[in-house]
């Protein structure tokens, strides 16, 4: 058996139990996340270079919990795209893990005791949506992963948090029950919830006898519940609230990695599940020559996922650029930036050709890698900010590049990611996401997405110029950075430069996970659920 | 209410018990086990009051007024929600030691035990006890800490 592919899952899993049966140790606690995150990360490793990098690799692993075969055991599948994923989620948590050794110290004994296990409960939860290949298992690592963000949120306690965390509970409940309505949906239409089971039933809904039909709609119950945790417009609006709310460390594992998830679940389902499903579609405006015609459900995931990414980019930059805190303007950047990923994955599924669908997903992939970089490592630096000086309001700052330099120059190296300066890992996304645009002949995802590099740019000076420039605030000038948390912001700066200048090896990559993502028969032969290779 | 909790809470765990360990092949298992012990655990809250546990029943002196999360009754909560967590998590890691699937199960039929007769040990039961701990601690600190607000 393929234990490697499950070897990420088992290592946080461990890990949170451990540090929950030592929560009384701090040294004990602390040294056993930071070894599980380490060892999550190595699992990872292990996990990308013997399935999918290593020469001769397969490509593709599956593995069967419990030993009970697919389509009816669990099935958990490690593929490019997965790998990909876990990868950059792998990134992001180390960082986060080493930046909360020196952010839970100060905080009260519950929160300090029951930090370490809910962050690993999050990460597990991340993963288990990464390596999942059953749609009920899909909603279940949801629900982990949110029980998790759930505590995060409400984590200090006070009037608004409680206000951020009871809006986000609410608005996830709604958002569980409308999954389970559609896996529900599904499994009574197709009499199957194995992803690779389903796509290979609807690619042949005769010859299962089913009536696909109502596929249609529930993947687009599917798709709204998977834009609402990625962030998309008109799902965003919870965003803002529980980033501001949720601690540093939770906002960057937040913004990097959960936030992927809906994005992940987005692309899976759509070219790896929905994509060869036989079912025609002719949707029109009464009235008017409008509509949508297909030959399976992509056909309205494109003009649809577009209108989200276009009006994300729009909201989140106009929003951004007004916020009166650092938090603030990221929390609201990373609606528009999600907006960057979800484009390339609308013109991919608009997209008629092979070989252009494979490239806007490559432009995804590399966006979300760039996003989930260069946001982890600003929240971070809010965060070591916060800490350092009491503050995150604009009003209170002022010339932290003075006063602490190196994390100045993380900053600054972070936004111009996001900005999409060349040689940082962010000008490769945006350069890919634009030759997407361009291939598509898509004129008004090109107006879009330059009004929206417009107004990165606009509100990354503001940050900036506010917070980094100008002469030291009181508040500045008494500050003490911690020197681990800039440490971890550094390193993260540093990947984000790694990834712009070896881009190749990351690029290869990326290819291969967008491969893996459009590789619906190799999916359904790796998993086989009819079990005839078996 | 007294006269009744004496009466129902016996009845109550039994039954609870008894989902427990056929909860492998019929219905039950270890979450409702766990629940139905919880709502035992939540009668005698009903009818005692939420410091009958430590001075009724295990003859200790309580501190009024103590943080609910630092009570001695609600820290062994928690500690029976971690040991459980670690049960049921160790129970699944075991298969892999001998070369299956993680969260395998297996089970031993052993004939000819006096009274019993036709006895089934599955491997399953350990899973479901550290499920019923992590239900029974989980439930009863929420119960208690809530209730002490």
């Amino acid at each position: 058996m393929t234990t490697v592919v499950i070897a990420p899952m088992l290592v946080v899993l461990v890990t949170a139990v451990l540090t929950l049966l030592f929560g009384s140790y701090p040294r004990l606690r602390t040294g056993l996340a930071l070894a599980g995150t380490a060892g999550y990360a190595l699992a990872v490793a292990l996990l990308a270079w013997t399935v999918v990098l290593a020469p001769g690799a397969p490509g593709i692993a599956t593995y069967q919990v419990g030993g009970h075969p697919a389509p009816f055991g669990i099935t958990l599948v490690a593929d490019g795209l997965s790998a990909f994923m876990l990868a950059m989620v792998a990134t992001v948590g180390l960082a986060s893990a080493i930046f909360s050794t020196r952010y839970v110290h100060n905080i009260g004994y519950d929160r300090r005791t029951f930090y370490n296990p809910l962050f690993h409960v999050l990460l597990l939860g991340v993963t288990g949506a990464f390596l999942t290949g059953d749609l009920f298992n899909l909603f279940v690592w949801f629900e982990v992963m949110l029980m998790a963000s759930y505590v995060f949120v409400a984590y200090y306690g006070g009037p608004q948090h409680t206000r951020a965390a009871f809006r986000y509970v609410a608005l996830n409940l709604v958002a569980s029950a409308v999954f389970l309505l559609a896996v529900g949906g599904l499994y009574a239409t197709t009499g199957t919830l194995n992803m690779a089971d389903l796509a290979q039933r609807l690619a042949d809904p005769a010859a299962y006898g089913i009536d696909p039909v109502p596929v249609v709609g529930l993947f687009g119950l599917l798709l709204s519940v998977f834009a609402l945790k990625a962030g998309l417009v008109p799902f965003q609006f919870w965003i803002p609230s529980a980033y501001r709310a949720a601690p540093p460390p939770i906002t960057a594992l937040l913004a990097g990695a959960t936030k992927k998830v809906g994005i992940y679940a987005i692309i899976r389902l759509s070219f790896t599940v929905f994509a060869g499903a036989d079912v025609p579609i002719s949707l029109s405006v009464p009235g008017t020559d409008l509509g949508i015609a297909g030959a399976s459900p992509l056909a309205f995931v494109g003009p649809v996922l577009f209108a989200m990414a276009a009006a994300s980019i729009v909201v989140g930059g106009v929003g951004a650029i007004g916020r009166p805190s650092i938090e603030g303007v990221f929390a609201y950047s990373s609606i528009g930036q999600v907006g960057f990923i979800a484009l390339p994955v609308a013109l991919a599924a608009a997209a008629t050709s092979e070989q252009f669908r494979r490239l806007a997903v490559l432009a995804a992939l590399v966006y979300a890698l760039n996003h989930a970089l260069a946001k982890a490592l600003l929240f971070l630096a809010a965060g070591a900010v916060r800490s350092a000086t009491g503050t995150i309001a604009f009003d209170d700052l002022g010339g932290l590049a003075e006063r602490a330099p190196a994390l100045s120059i993380a900053v600054f190296v972070g936004s111009l990611a996001l900005v999409g300066m060349p040689p940082l890992s962010g000008f490769f996304g945006k350069f890919l996401v634009f030759e997407a645009a361009i291939r598509a002949e898509a004129g008004g995802a090109l107006v879009v997405l330059l009004a929206g590099s417009l107004l990165t740019i606009a509100y990354a000076t503001r940050v900036w110029n506010r917070g980094f420039w100008g002469a030291p605030s009181t508040a500045v000038t008494d500050a003490r950075m911690d020197r681990v948390q800039v440490a971890a912001v550094v390193a993260l700066a540093a990947g984000v430069l790694a990834v712009g200048i070896g881009f190749d090896p990351v690029y290869e990559f990326a290819e291969v996970a967008a491969e893996a993502a459009l590789d619906a028969e190799g999916y359904a032969e790796a998993v086989d659920p009819g079990g005839e290779a078996a | 209410m007294r006269t009744t909790a004496r009466v129902v809470v016996p009845i109550v765990l039994v039954v609870a018990l008894s989902l427990l360990l056929e909860g492998h092949n019929l219905p039950g298992g270890g979450f409702i086990a766990g629940v139905l012990t919880t709502t035992a655990f939540a009668l005698l809250y009903l009818a005692f009051g939420l410091d009958f546990l430590e001075r009724g029943v295990l003859g200790r002196e309580v501190e009024s007024g103590k943080a609910p999360s630092r009570d001695r009754v609600v820290v062994a909560y928690r500690r029976l929600f971690a040991a459980g967590l670690a049960i049921a998590v160790g129970s699944a890691l075991v298969p892999l030691f001998f070369g299956v699937p993680f969260l395998s199960q297996t089970y031993v039929v052993l004939e000819g035990v006096p009274i019993y007769g036709h006895v089934e040990l599955a491997s399953a039961v350990v899973f479901d006890l550290g499920v019923y701990c992590v239900v029974v601690g989980g439930l009863l600190t929420i119960l208690s800490a809530v209730g002490a607000e």
